[in-house]
């Protein structure tokens, strides 16, 4: 069955499919011609291909038992190693299906981990090396400890170049029949920051609304993505008014499901926006770094927020 | 056992004092069944008057009463999610799937909506959301923040229990105990609860164990600080070595006396204090995730000292005045938004589960999707049910 969704319908299901990889894909292609491959990590950001490449390794490995034989979790999702380390048990202690001499388990996002579970990890790993082999994907391969790394071979994907990204939509925008107009082309790609997965989405919520896309268009569906009223948390803090900009605060990462990482990205982007001294600014942006760097180490990022917005307010009285 | 507990009344005849505020509670009930045809009627009751008068009493007496059950909701409930969700779940489903009746009591409700609407409208919500009656209490209910809530609701007041109603309670529970205490100290001890019966109940309690009467302090019984004690202490008072003990004595764990402070720094602290203030939450909040990651329980120590002294040395002078602290709603919120975006997060995790992404960044990347999860087919791909393509279709 085609999908609805554009980006499995027009997901790479061949090695020479896939774009702006192409010393990863031969390298992968040729462990994968071998018919055994090593431990494998995918280090980059998102929607560049890492699960996809992933998901043709093993369709090419195990043919039409593919599905038996590969498992799919995502680190983020799931509570804690535990739920891990037994998924991982259950799917690793039967045989592999078919001609296949092992399994693949594929772990998106195990950046998410903490070290000590990433410990618990490795452990599992060696358990079951015999019968497992693991795909891991990361967005910072610096964030994995060492003994893992050291137990996989690292592949780093690139940042994919406008170039890219274009060609991709030029042949969905071509199989759907759908046309670009005017600077649409080039803001799908601002917007996208480079994740195609995302653009294809942009592009399929776009099309949904007209088969003409025009930049117009796409600036709308994008306003819909971004955390909306930041402006106004900070307008209320440099008036001086802590209670509605805390309770707007809360309100907005409540409603649009934000998290503290994005509001702080948001925030940041938004000081440049500010009526404050340029001096002001700068001193702001520090503090906004100073809080990123706590929400990452901190439990609560709505306190650190809160203190973050409490500063604000002292910007705005003069006192920054 | 407690007294208190041991002879808490179960029937109207036992509870004394108070036949006015019984009246007015059964006909609100009364009218409230009746009204659920109607729609007309009030939802909810506060009753309020000074504590140990019997409000929650009340409460539970009418719900024997009228064999009901009650649904208890109180302040370290509106701080715990999973409490929440499994008291309230029942409570908000349909009602042709309830047999017994049910009664929801929002225990104190002075706290959580002092000073701003906030707490007040997630209540609001929730006695529009329930089929129930809802009944609260309150110490004092005349406050202007409150005046949305007095308008939904019957506002029945308790008196002070009078010394001699309290005496006569008193002499009845020795009475039951087979215990003899002189008529002097009974009286002492009724005229100096001024009419807070439990007070009374909790002091005589303490002294039948006694056997030097003489040396009865009837003080003692406030020497446990509450959490709003607590508080003044912190946000009002000095900083000094007294102010690093000043949570030993408060029934909770560090954890939730932060959800007190956060909530409250605010209502004590402008500008620079507030920024100092929310610099050592900050503080505490980074040690607090050092202790989870590598149970280093020793740090334990600084999260406390920030918490106490830090917050109290935010300040540039003591404070005077009465200040109404809050109780946390930040718990309460995210339960009903949860409520609210329940749909929205079990299409994300469908496709999440399709798109081979992780469920989060769906969720996140929601809005994004929403023009392409309302195309049938897609929907049909993902198996949405009914309610999930109807949000998409109303909602989203």
């Amino acid at each position: 069955m085609v999908s609805g969704i554009w980006t499995e319908k027009y997901r790479p299901s061949k090695f020479d499919e896939i774009v702006g990889q192409d010393s990863i894909v031969k390298r992968v292609e040729s462990l994968v011609n071998s018919l055994n491959i090593p431990h494998l990590m995918f280090a980059g950001p998102a929607g560049i291909g890492k699960s996809t490449l992933a998901l043709i390794v093993v369709k090419e490995l195990f043919k039409e038992t593919w599905k038996d034989n590969y498992l799919e979790l995502n680190a983020s999702d799931e509570r804690g190693i535990q739920v891990v380390r037994e998924k991982v048990k259950n799917f690793a202690r039967t045989k592999a299906l078919g001609n296949a001499p092992f399994k693949v388990i594929f772990l998106d996002e195990a950046d998410a981990l903490t070290p000590e579970a990433q410990q618990a990890l490795r452990r599992t790993m060696e358990n079951y090396s015999a019968t497992c082999r693991f795909i891991l994907s990361c967005n910072y391969s610096s964030k994995i400890i060492d003994p893992i790394q050291s137990r996989c071979v690292i592949f780093r994907f690139k940042l994919l170049e406008r170039k890219d990204i274009e060609k991709r939509m030029n042949v969905i925008a071509e199989a759907e029949n759908v046309k670009f107009e005017g600077g649409a082309m080039e803001m799908l790609y601002e917007g996208s920051e480079g994740d195609c997965r995302k653009a294809i989405n942009i592009l399929q919520s776009t099309a949904a609304i007209s088969p003409t896309i025009t930049s117009e268009l796409i600036s709308t569906i994008l306003s819909n993505a971004k955390p909306k009223d930041i402006r106004t948390v900070l307008d209320y803090a440099l008036a001086g008014d802590f209670q509605n900009s805390r309770e707007k605060l809360l309100d907005i990462m409540l409603k649009q499901s934000i998290s503290g990482q994005d509001i702080i990205k948001a925030i940041q982007k938004e000081i440049w926006e500010l009526p404050v001294e340029p001096e002001i600014k700068v001193k702001l942006t520090e503090k906004t770094g100073e809080s990123e760097f706590r929400i990452v180490e901190g439990s609560d990022p709505f306190i650190q927020l809160q203190a973050l917005i409490a500063s604000f307010v002292l910007a705005g009285m003069g006192k920054g | 056992m407690n007294w208190v507990e041991k002879y808490r009344p179960e029937s109207f005849l036992e509870v004394k004092g108070q036949e006015l505020a019984i009246e007015k509670l059964k006909k609100f009930l009364e009218e409230f069944t009746l009204g659920k045809l109607t729609r007309t009627a009030k939802k909810a009751a506060i009753l309020h008057g000074p504590p140990g008068t019997g409000k929650t009493t009340l409460a539970y007496v009418v719900a024997k009463n009228r064999n009901a059950e009650i649904f208890e909701l109180n302040a370290s409930d509106l701080r715990n999610k999973a409490k929440l969700e499994e008291i309230l779940r029942p409570a908000m489903e349909q009602q042709s799937l309830i047999k017994k009746g049910k009664i929801i009591l929002v225990d104190e409700v002075d706290g959580i909506s002092a000073v701003d609407r906030g707490g007040l409208s997630e209540l609001m919500t929730l006695i529009s959301l329930t089929p129930y009656p809802v009944i609260i209490t309150a110490n004092d209910v005349w406050g202007k923040k409150l005046a949305p809530l007095r308008k939904q609701a019957e506002v029945i007041q308790l008196k002070e229990i009078n010394y001699s109603v309290t005496k006569e309670v008193l002499f009845d529970i020795l009475r039951k105990e087979g215990l003899f205490i002189d008529n002097k100290i009974v009286t002492e001890i009724a005229v100096k609860a001024k009419g807070d019966l439990r007070a009374a109940i909790n002091d005589i309690q303490s002294i039948s164990k006694t056997d030097n009467l003489d040396e009865i302090e009837f003080d003692e019984r406030n020497k446990e600080t509450d959490i709003f004690n607590a508080l003044k202490t912190v946000f009002k008072e000095e900083p000094n070595k007294k102010t690093l003990g000043v949570y030993n004595s408060v029934n909770m764990n560090l954890d939730e006396i932060m959800l007190w402070i956060e909530e409250n720094i605010p209502l004590e602290y402008q500008g620079e204090e507030l920024a100092k203030a929310y610099e050592a939450l900050s503080r505490t909040d980074i040690f607090k995730r050092r202790i989870y990651r590598q149970q280093y329980w020793r740090f334990l120590v600084y999260e406390n000292i920030l918490l106490s002294y830090g917050i109290s040395a935010a300040k540039k002078t003591p404070k005077t005045g009465f200040t109404s602290y809050k109780k946390p709603t930040r718990i309460l919120k995210i339960w009903i938004n949860n409520k609210r975006i329940a749909k929205r997060k079990s299409i994300a995790e469908k496709y999440a589960l399709y798109a081979h992404v992780g469920k989060k960044r769906a969720l996140h990347e929601f809005p994004l999707l929403v023009e392409i999860f309302k195309k049938p087919e897609v929907q049909k791909e993902l198996k949405l049910n009914e309610e999930e393509i109807d949000y998409l279709q109303n909602k989203a």
